[in-house]
């Protein structure tokens, strides 16, 4: 066969050799301008090694000489006489995406669990601290509603909710606050923070037991803390794949997902309320009847902390329904209602109960 | 492509343009665009397989002396890389700053020291992760048979970033030529190519002249942004409600102008410095330069941070091809270096990748 020119470097020098290349039956001869035989690549050990810009030509190298290239330009005869490799196997692509996908369902499944377990361990009086640290900045921003007669009748109703239950358990203080958000939630440490536009919304007593069961079976079960570690954890998980840390794509995730567990958390919490109402010898009505007021948030469900209050209330009249007394007397619901005063503004939609 | 033929006989004290770029854009977006649709498709993790075909492009496209140079790195080194500074680095770091954190918010105020320690920590493990990044670059460079490669220690070139950032913090600005040029020359004269050194003797004193300009621009800049809402709020207070908008428009026009002027002036100093840098850098026999324009250096910037926001980063491999072109395109080089004299090192080459600036997002795609 005849020979074909090709620029030849040995891997132990950067000089450039101009050589003549021969195919033979094993191998490629490169040999100098003298003819005087420069290396011997046989043809197992050969491997195309990419095309030189603009396809000017192809570069070959031999796997036993490490660094060494020949590059040719005329790679119309070079490459029929290479030896032919078996393609790379699809296997192992869709084996790592599938072991990906399997690896991010593991973590998304396991990480309540996780949260749930780590936050029973957390000390309570860190816990305290980082609910204060919420519910001062509340206080602060809007104000505090703190009419002896009102407080004494909440503190009344919480301590008959929660006293079948652990001290442990139990919830350490409720706050009420000027706001026209129909709302309440639980913070880590066992505060509830109540909304003065709830307590206008509210139009009996039961409804009243039922919101605050739903909030104190929050605290009992540490949902607010399990949030917390389960915001961390979807973070770190997050930024340690993207390796993004700005922890803006973190704390995208977290957001998105966010919802999707206390959704589980918000149906918890209805059941957890209904049993203790049962304990405490109250009615049971009042929870499902204020939710079936509740308009949905608008957000896309996916998006939403809460699930439809539709679903809720159906949950909650297929389930037990415990009959009972009427949480408070008309002078304490009076002065429950009374407690910040004044008229309230259009409530806005949407709420954290 | 333009640029002057690398083969040209010319005399050898003529300064000649050896280096050439011939990656086309349109495989540079389609292979931009393949990278972003598997990086969905993994959870982003392809990226590393990703970088490395893009490398492949700007590398393999790139010729010097009428040789194409050639990217032999593997996607699986730079993830393994990135596997191991996760774990042993990254992760005892994110735990760390987390708790220290929760402490802090829970009330224990002595936190707020570590947590000082570990964003120190943070910048020097950048600052060393961008140095073992290059070290694998060069390593991974092949160009005639031969690789490039970096000796010099990583953690010493994170401490005299520290060291310069303090000194820039300190002075107020006034070390950041003086200290920007010592890393510099800490990397190029570390850096070599088969057995030899580069050797980078570039200086920056005579960048104090450009650099006086571009601090009173940044200052007057950073006066006017700082000052003008106040401005605005104290004489709007005096100014009848006519007067107003027009004292917005006056002062929002001064910042705007400073800001302008400080950009300008920072473009026009940094070509100084490129050329002040490759004037002073020797390979062997060969003297480099660099022709790089204030408004060349302009319009790479700016067309490469329009290319990188418009497309959400997406498209950063296009703005890398351009630095590339760029950079080829107007670096000079006189004298030749004896090819010959220049053999395979023998130092032992890195066996992982980037993991450090990968975790930190130093490098980008080169």
């Amino acid at each position: 066969m005849r020979s074909l020119p090709g620029r030849f470097h040995d891997g132990r020098n950067a000089t450039t050799h101009a050589v003549q290349v021969t195919p033979t039956n094993t191998g490629l001869e490169i040999r100098g301008p003298d003819g005087l035989l420069i290396a011997f690549w046989h043809m197992a050990d050969l491997r195309a090694d990419g095309n030189l810009p603009k396809g000017q030509g192809i570069r070959l190298r031999c796997t036993a000489e490490g660094d060494a290239r020949l590059t040719m330009e005329q790679a119309e005869f070079v490459r029929p006489l290479l030896p032919v490799h078996p393609g790379r196997s699809w296997r192992r692509p869709v084996m790592v995406v599938a072991a990906v996908i399997l690896l991010a369902v593991g973590l998304w499944q396991g990480l309540p669990a996780a949260a749930r377990y780590l936050a029973a361990w957390i000390p309570a009086p860190w816990e305290q601290r980082w609910g204060d640290a919420v519910a001062d900045g509340f206080a602060q921003s809007l104000g505090r509603c703190t009419q002896p007669a009102g407080e004494a009748a909440l503190d009344l109703l919480i301590g008959r909710l929660s006293a079948g239950l652990p001290p442990a358990e139990r919830p350490r203080r409720i706050l009420v606050v000027p706001s026209s958000d129909i709302n309440a939630f639980a913070l880590p440490g066992g505060t509830i923070l109540v909304f003065s536009g709830l307590l206008a919304d509210l139009k009996n007593p039961d409804e009243l037991a039922g919101v605050l069961a739903h909030e104190v079976t929050h605290l009992r079960l540490h949902h607010p803390t399990a949030a917390m570690i389960r915001a961390s954890g979807v973070g770190l998980v997050v930024t340690l794949v993207t390796g993004d840390a700005s922890g803006l794509v973190a704390s995208g995730a977290a957001m998105a997902l966010a919802g999707t567990y206390s959704r589980d958390d918000e149906m918890a919490a209805d059941a957890g309320a209904q049993q203790l109402l049962a304990q405490a010898g109250l009615d049971g009505h009042g929870l499902a009847d204020f939710l079936s007021r509740l308009g949905s948030t608008g957000l896309p469900r996916w998006l939403d902390s809460h699930p439809a209050p539709a679903a809720r209330v159906e949950t909650l009249k297929r389930g037990p329904m415990p009959m009972g007394d009427t949480a408070l007397s008309s002078e304490q619901w009076n002065a429950v209602k009374g407690m910040c005063g004044g008229p309230h503004r259009a409530p806005r939609k949407g709420s954290d109960i | 492509m333009t640029g002057p033929s690398p083969l040209s006989e010319q005399s050898p004290d003529q300064p000649t343009s050896p280096f050439i770029h011939q990656g086309p854009t349109g495989a540079m977006i389609r292979l931009a665009l393949t990278n972003l649709a598997l990086n969905i498709v993994t959870l982003s993790l392809w990226r590393f397989w990703g970088k490395t075909r893009v490398r492949r492009a700007l590398w393999g496209n790139t010729l010097a002396w009428g040789d194409a140079a050639q990217y032999t790195g593997q996607g699986r080194e730079l993830f393994l890389g990135f596997a191991l500074v996760l774990v042993a680095i990254l992760m005892p770091l994110l735990v760390a700053n987390g708790v220290f954190q929760a402490l802090l918010r829970s009330g224990q105020s002595w936190a707020a020291l570590p947590l000082t320690g570990l964003q120190v920590l943070v910048l020097f493990l950048a600052a060393a992760g961008l140095y073992r990044a290059r070290r694998y670059q060069m390593s991974r460079t092949l160009w005639r048979g031969i690789r490039g490669g970096m000796d010099g220690a990583a953690w010493r070139y994170g401490l005299l970033f520290l060291l310069a950032s303090a000194t820039s913090v300190l002075s107020l600005g006034w070390a950041w030529p003086w200290a920007e040029m010592t890393m510099m020359r800490y990397r190029l004269n570390h850096t070599q190519f088969g057995n030899r050194h580069f050797q980078c003797s570039a200086r920056s004193a005579p960048l104090y002249g450009r650099f006086a300009v571009l601090w009173l621009a940044v200052a007057l800049a950073s006066a006017a942004v700082m000052l003008s809402p106040l401005l605005v709020a104290t004489m709007g207070y005096w100014a009848s409600s006519l007067a107003r908008p027009r004292l917005f428009g006056f002062f929002g026009g001064a910042a705007a102008l400073g800001l302008l002027m400080a950009a300008l002036s920072y473009a026009w100093y940094r070509a100084a410095w490129y050329r002040e840098l490759a004037a002073h850098t020797m390979f062997d026999q060969a003297r480099f330069s660099m022709t790089a324009t204030t408004g060349g250096l302009i319009r790479l910037t700016l067309g490469n941070m329009l290319i990188s926001l418009l497309s959400l980063g997406i498209l950063r491999p296009w703005s890398s091809l351009r630095t590339f072109r760029f950079a080829c395109n107007h670096l000079r080089v006189t004298g030749e270096p004896v090819w010959t004299g220049i053999t395979t090192q023998t130092s032992p080459q890195p066996r992982l990748g980037e993991g450090l600036a990968a975790a930190f997002d130093g490098v980008g795609d080169f």
